[in-house]
């Protein structure tokens, strides 16, 4: 793939290019999909909010929006965490696709996979285990595929992308699992120098991604490395019981979820360890005080999954109107 | 030259340097071949530190290996005084401390301070609650004291470390320094870091304290808690809360965030200073900093001055040891209290105070004259103890009339 793919300099010749067209086509039908999946298994399509007190802190090293909300300041969401876990009290499985805005590490604008501003296919599943998550996403994501696959094949030509790299995912064989520790010891017999306490690294992702024909959830990530929301593991302490889902061909990670923490103490200590400060949740944890249900759930980058489904050297490809970090643009 | 004070400072020592520069490290020149000189009669030593001495040996193999590199006799301008400090290349084992945002810093100061230590390639610390009172971009700003050093920092040395603490986490200063196009060369270049503020010397247990006039006080309301304080309001921040667990993650989330950013964390001096470095390091820190009880810039209650945390010199020997990088501050403004430090156990030593005090002597060059001294003198008392690095520093080094001692379970073999 070429990572130095340039954006685009004038928003008509990208939104007239037959290129940009087929790539929003894929991700109109990507929708339909989801929605039509999703809607069949008893999910309730919520409306996230934009802006909120107090957002998602758990973006590696992003900075958050400030607006000035009648003299508060209030933030543009990073993620719609907070809202899912609230949003249980009304409904037990709910999704919605969220924007999210994050000014992203200028170092990102080189990664083809950031952009600051962006949607995530958000899930949430009140009572549901970890295992529980990867389940929906996995059918989720066959099911979205399979729909561009039958639905798009004039688009996929046009982009010169051959249908047949998902004949791995709809084969129905299921989403190979390695724990965090285990793809760190793969990129360190790659070579790769991958911090065993960290994130996988852009690079190491990259890497790992680059091996497989197939996607493949990353799960127990070291405490440390994500926001307080994702469940310690009381079986294993210091690993979280999340995942990750990564494309396979080098395209990287397309979706982040959790067992979600949703006791009280636990998630004051979980934030505490996270740097956060507390007082700034005063909604949230009055909400969690007085109850919230457990849960699972995982946020699927739109954009991420309509770049592999397409084959694009860069996520910005997938975007109308894309703001890759750091450029100034429409 | 301002109000600035230090009435528990050697100020007008500090203020003879910063005008002076190494002439200062020796007695008047104008005494040269008349007066008969010897050990200086002065007021008792104020602690530990001051109370020990280096003890250079007779016999020097170290000074041995540096003839037969040298293939001629060394002198104390072979002491190279290089050093990786907190994962930056310095080119002396100091630091300039953390100032805040209290009004004794005005903004000649800080920027002034910043400036020369970027030129004398010396790492830099910028303050919690820098931000949140005096703003992000501006005159007296985090943004400028970090241009200020950048603008004047030689290639390849030095480097900015930015504190942050809990409240401070509102303000995503750490987030907002690492995206920032202005902070990217020192970013590319390995030179940012971001320091984790666990507590200080001034008031161990407590949080950031300053007093702020009334339209200050209405800006901080609902961020800080506010109190009035005679005709003024006393701004508290929380000292935040730490136990091992959450200390521990902490630098694991700031390296996994900010993973080309060094990682330093700033203790108090509690009871338990050995672990909670501990704790730091093996998660990772790059640096611990460690400020005695004698240390601070900042205002803090006057008990908490008087009778609260282990002077340094107690931090260090509980410490024995360090298995990380370990810095020091409190009290420090010549060369054989930052000597004592190195032989205790610390890689860098900081001056805070000292530099405050020295750049309000004299904007331009204060700061560097001081540190002129410092070097030359550091130079003179590591050749000394028949020593070349100060690396290679050691507790052997230090006497004292109620002994070094030093935990065993951090003894050194050999």
């Amino acid at each position: 793939m070429d990572t130095t793919t340039p954006a685009p300099a004038d928003p008509r010749a990208h939104l007239t290019s037959p290129a940009t067209r087929a790539v929003l086509r894929v991700q109109h039908r990507v929708l339909d999909a989801v929605r039509e999946h999703l809607g069949g298994r008893g999910f309730t399509e919520m409306l996230p909010p934009v802006i909120g007190p107090v957002t998602d802190p758990g973006a590696r090293g992003a900075k958050q929006v400030d607006v000035d909300y009648y003299g508060h300041r209030y933030k543009l969401m990073t993620s719609a965490i907070l809202y899912k876990q609230a949003s249980l009290t009304a409904f037990d499985r709910i999704f919605c696709i969220a924007p999210n805005v994050r000014l992203e590490p200028l170092e990102t604008s080189s990664t083809s996979r950031h952009l600051a501003e962006f949607h995530q296919i958000d899930v949430e599943v009140a009572g549901a285990s970890r295992d529980d998550a990867t389940r929906v996403a996995e059918d989720l994501v066959v099911h979205v595929v399979r729909r561009v696959v039958e639905h798009c094949v004039a688009e996929l030509g046009v982009l010169g992308r051959d249908p047949d790299a998902f004949t791995d995912l709809v084969s129905g064989r299921g989403f190979e699992r390695r724990t965090h520790a285990t793809a760190v010891a793969d990129l360190h017999g790659f070579g790769h120098d991958q911090n065993p306490d960290a994130e996988i690294d852009w690079t190491g992702e990259a890497l790992l991604s680059s091996k497989s024909s197939s996607p493949f959830f990353v799960t127990d990530y070291p405490k440390g490395s994500r926001g307080f929301y994702d469940r310690e593991n009381p079986a294993n302490p210091g690993r979280l019981l999340n995942f990750d889902l990564l494309a396979p061909e080098g395209y990287g990670e397309l979706c982040s979820g959790s067992e979600r923490e949703h006791e009280y103490a636990a998630i004051v200590a979980r934030m505490r360890e996270t740097g956060e400060n507390p007082a700034k949740y005063a909604w949230y944890l009055k909400m969690v005080r007085e109850g919230v249900p457990s849960s699972a759930g995982f946020g699927i980058g739109l954009e991420r999954l309509v770049r592999y489904l397409c084959g694009l050297d860069s996520v910005w490809q997938a975007s109308a109107f894309p703001k890759i970090p750091g450029v100034v643009s429409p | 030259m301002t109000a600035l004070r230090a009435g528990t400072f050697p100020e007008q020592a500090v203020r003879e340097r910063a005008r002076t520069g190494a002439a200062a490290a020796f007695p008047s020149l104008s005494d040269y071949g008349s007066a008969l000189l010897g050990e200086p009669v002065g007021p008792a030593p104020a602690d530990a530190l001051d109370a020990a001495r280096l003890v250079p040996p007779v016999f020097m193999p170290l000074r041995l290996e540096k003839l037969i590199d040298l293939a001629r006799e060394p002198l104390h301008g072979d002491v190279d005084l290089a050093t990786t400090v907190g994962g930056f290349t310095a080119r002396l084992p100091l630091y300039l401390s953390a100032f805040g945002s209290t009004r004794a810093v005005g903004t000649d100061l800080g920027l002034a301070a910043a400036a020369q230590a970027g030129a004398l390639g010396i790492p830099m610390v910028v303050g919690e609650n820098v931000v949140p009172v005096d703003g992000y971009t501006g005159e007296r700003s985090l943004l400028a004291r970090i241009s200020a050093y950048a603008d004047h920092a030689p290639d390849g040395a030095g480097g900015v470390v930015v504190q942050q603490s809990t409240e401070d986490a509102d303000a995503e200063v750490w987030n907002r320094v690492y995206s920032d196009p202005a902070t990217r060369s020192l970013l590319d270049s390995g030179r940012l870091g971001f320091e984790l503020k666990v507590g200080q010397g001034a008031k161990p247990g407590l949080g950031g304290l300053t007093v702020v006039d009334g339209d200050a006080a209405d800006r901080l309301a609902g961020q800080y808690a506010l109190e009035p304080l005679g005709d003024r309001v006393l701004r508290s921040a929380s000292p935040g809360t730490f136990t091992e667990e959450i200390l521990r993650q902490q630098v694991r989330l700031m390296r996994n965030n900010y993973p080309r950013a060094r990682v330093w964390v700033k203790l108090p001096p509690g009871r338990d200073v050995a672990a909670a470095a501990d704790v730091a390091w093996q998660a990772g820190a790059d640096a611990v900093t460690v400020d005695g009880a004698e240390g601070g810039s900042g205002w803090a209650p006057t008990a908490s001055l008087a009778g609260v945390g282990l002077p340094l010199a107690e931090c260090l020997r509980r410490i024995g040891s360090p298995c990380g990088c370990l810095l020091v501050s409190g009290r420090v403004w010549e060369g054989l209290r930052a000597v004592k430090c190195l032989a205790a156990g610390a890689t860098a030593t900081g001056l805070g105070r000292a530099a405050l005090l020295a750049v309000d002597e004299n904007p331009r060059s204060g700061l560097t004259r001081l540190v002129e001294a410092m070097a030359l003198e550091l130079r003179l008392l590591i050749s000394a103890l028949g020593k070349y690095h100060p690396s290679a520093l050691s507790t052997e080094d230090l006497w004292s009339p109620a002994g070094w001692s030093v935990p065993a379970s951090s003894m050194v073999a050999g």
